[in-house]
């Protein structure tokens, strides 16, 4: 071009999808990520998951019952949700998941009753009102079949990857989005869920003083491997990219090369992305009688995890939005302090945190197990602070 | 971009632009992201415009009367006219390119597959338009149209955008765009109709033709004449003035602005 070209007047074009939409993705991915985590000890009976998939299940319904609340949030018209359902359209990745959802949502909730029950009926003498739901939920003494639980299980891990499918389609169709139109999208929106997921668990772990050294190195080996996969998947999209030389990658390069925010962003990413990899494979490979001591840190990496998760899809669906389709430059973007804002990203946490202080008032999560009936649970079941007392070599931080 | 890729995209609007004529409703099959049927309308037209860049003055008229005709919220636009300072790097001769851009009622439209409610639809006369009531407002149209000619409206708090004012031309009137436009510039008409301007004119001028972002394969039936196709894509270009600032630094409120 040997001419330069001036925009005098270009319409500021607002985003779309507010940060609900970040949130959403985010507590979604949670919710099938953490499923998957549980499904080991609760569906496929492995009794050394049993403590993860306790934390896992807890992480798992709370965003499962918050993730649909911020999508919710996140249409203009909030009300007019049953038209998903009135005028349901095959051709819409978006009306596909509004069928896959509530039945996602459901089976969680089955699942869990079905792995709580046991618990539930044991405490029904407690009391207060622990035992007041616990009489309410637990819905008679006849014990809850093993296979009952495992075939949920499955139903809802298979509904998982429709979730899994749907969210990451609805972005990836968008031509008019390159940096969403690539098939390595949906596959990265999955790994980096295990990535958050393993991440919270590590936090949850320590936060609810459960501090299982087993969870630590499950969860430690499940981020270093989520890690790997979407190193991979981020080389394969940046390879398949500059060899073909159209589309996202491309997309993203202009947007680096443009923009010195995106250039932080891109910098910051590829940073955490390597320090955290580098960090969790460092704890992995440590003796196993040092083990112990420095896996009591590894809520700390979690953080990190979670930070990455929710930062990943940040900038896929909010950063995304502000690159200009027709105009010259970048829109700019400011995060309004209201519902649409601040007060939505605040307002998604602290509904999750109280579905979290609700459930672990209310409901004994720690001893869920795979069926069984109310005799099956230890009167003698330690609780949270002795069995982190008899954790030898952990010490205790705060 | 370098000389080549700019030129096989000139070809690729081009050619669409002859292609955009051809009915597509093989196209119109059941299937994920595939388009829906359309429904209502004159099946016996199909509208389009063609825009003749060389009448262009710039003078916003479409814009505002648009505006007006249609109640958008400020700052908001179903139509407006991009206005780029071009300076040739040798001989630093300056001028100015004027693009009026609206929606494409695009013979493929990427925004009507996505919508989860089927709110917004084509008529069978090629307009594609939204059902207010119907809307819930999930934003998805505006983000799957490559030509940001969508937008949430503030005020009703749906999808929005241009609608080549069906509503007058149902009263057999002229969009307001074409209705004030100074030079002429926006022809509007059914291409079905041999003997109507907008045919006449695409026939005589059918190789000069080019629509915005063919490779995006929209089929888009707005048509542009006097076009440099080095404008088809994102122009590489310099903002000047993204925002309008008060005497006090602050940007001047738009109507709902902060909502």
């Amino acid at each position: 071009m040997n001419s330069m070209a001036i925009e005098l007047l270009a319409p500021r074009y607002a985003i779309a999808w507010y940060p609900w939409a970040v949130q959403y993705f985010f507590l979604i991915a949670l919710s099938y990520a953490t499923l998957w985590l549980a499904a080991p000890a609760l569906v496929f009976g492995k009794e050394k998951w049993l403590p993860t998939a306790r934390l896992a299940l807890l992480a798992c319904l709370t965003t499962t019952l918050v993730a649909p609340v911020a999508l919710l949030a996140d249409l203009h018209q909030p009300l007019r949700f049953w038209h998903f359902y009135a005028f349901s359209t095959s051709s819409s990745w978006m009306s596909i998941g509004s069928l896959v959802l509530p039945l996602y949502v459901v089976g969680v909730l089955v699942l869990s009753w079905l792995a709580w029950r046991p618990a539930l009926q044991a405490n029904r003498q407690a009391p207060g009102l622990a035992g007041l739901v616990a009489r309410l939920l637990s819905l008679g003494s006849s014990p809850t079949p093993r296979a009952l639980l495992v075939l949920v299980g499955l139903g809802t891990l298979l509904l998982s990857t429709g979730i899994m499918l749907y969210t990451g389609a609805e972005l990836a169709v968008v031509k008019a989005r390159p940096l969403w139109n690539t098939v390595w999208l949906p596959p990265m929106l999955v790994a980096t869920g295990f990535i958050t997921a393993a991440g919270l668990l590590l936090v949850l772990n320590r936060v609810s003083g459960m501090r299982d050294t087993a969870t630590n190195g499950q969860m430690l080996k499940v981020l270093l491997g989520a890690c790997v996969v979407a190193g991979l998947v981020a080389g394969s999209w940046f390879l398949d990219g500059i060899n073909a030389n159209v589309g996202s990658v491309a997309a993203a390069l202009d947007s680096v090369r443009e923009s010195p925010s995106w250039r932080s962003t891109a910098l910051w990413g590829g940073l955490t992305g390597v320090a955290l990899f580098g960090a969790v494979l460092y704890l992995l490979t440590r003796p196993a009688a040092r083990r112990p001591a420095l896996f009591a840190w590894a809520w700390v990496l979690g953080l990190v995890a979670i930070h990455m998760g929710w930062m990943f899809r940040w900038v896929v669906l909010m950063d995304v939005q502000h690159v200009a389709r027709n105009s010259a430059g970048f829109h700019h973007y400011g995060i309004p302090a209201g519902s649409s804002g601040l007060l939505g990203i605040v307002g998604t946490f602290g509904l999750w945190l109280a579905a979290v202080l609700l459930i672990d008032l209310l409901i004994p999560w720690r001893q869920a197990r795979q069926g069984g009936s109310a005799v099956d649970i230890s009167p003698a079941q330690p609780d949270a602070r002795s069995a982190a007392a008899t954790t030898e070599g952990a010490p205790s931080h705060g | 971009m370098d000389h080549i890729r700019r030129s096989l995209l000139g070809q690729l609007a081009r050619l669409s632009a002859g292609a955009a004529l051809m009915p597509l409703s093989s196209v119109a099959s059941a299937g994920i992201n595939s388009q829906p049927p359309r429904r209502e309308g004159d099946p016996t037209k199909r509208y389009g415009m063609l825009i003749d860049l060389r009448q262009c003055i710039g003078c916003q008229a479409c814009t505002v009367s648009c505006h007006i005709e249609n109640d958008a919220p400020l700052g908001k636009f179903r139509t407006t006219v991009s206005q780029y300072e071009v300076e040739h790097q040798e001989t630093g001769e300056l001028a100015t390119f004027m693009l009026p851009r609206l929606c494409n009622h695009c013979e493929n439209p990427p925004c009507i597959p996505v919508c989860p409610v089927q709110a917004t639809y084509q008529q069978q006369d090629g307009i594609v338009v939204v059902d207010s009531d119907r809307c819930v407002g999930c934003a998805y149209c505006v983000n799957a149209c490559p030509y940001d000619a969508r937008f949430i409206n503030d005020k009703t708090q749906t999808a929005d955008k241009c609608t080549f004012c069906a509503h007058r031309l149902e009263a057999g009137l002229l969009p307001a765009c074409v209705e004030s436009c100074v030079g002429g510039a926006r022809i509007i008409g059914d291409m079905r109709d041999p003997e109507s301007q907008i045919s006449r004119m695409i026939a005589e001028h059918r190789d000069e033709l080019m629509v915005l972002q063919p490779e995006k394969n929209t089929l888009p039936q707005v048509f542009y004449l006097g076009m440099d196709e080095r404008f088809t894509t994102r122009p590489l270009a310099e903002p000047v003035a993204l925002e309008v600032l008060d005497p006090q630094g602050k940007e001047m409120g738009y109507e709902f602005h902060g909502h």
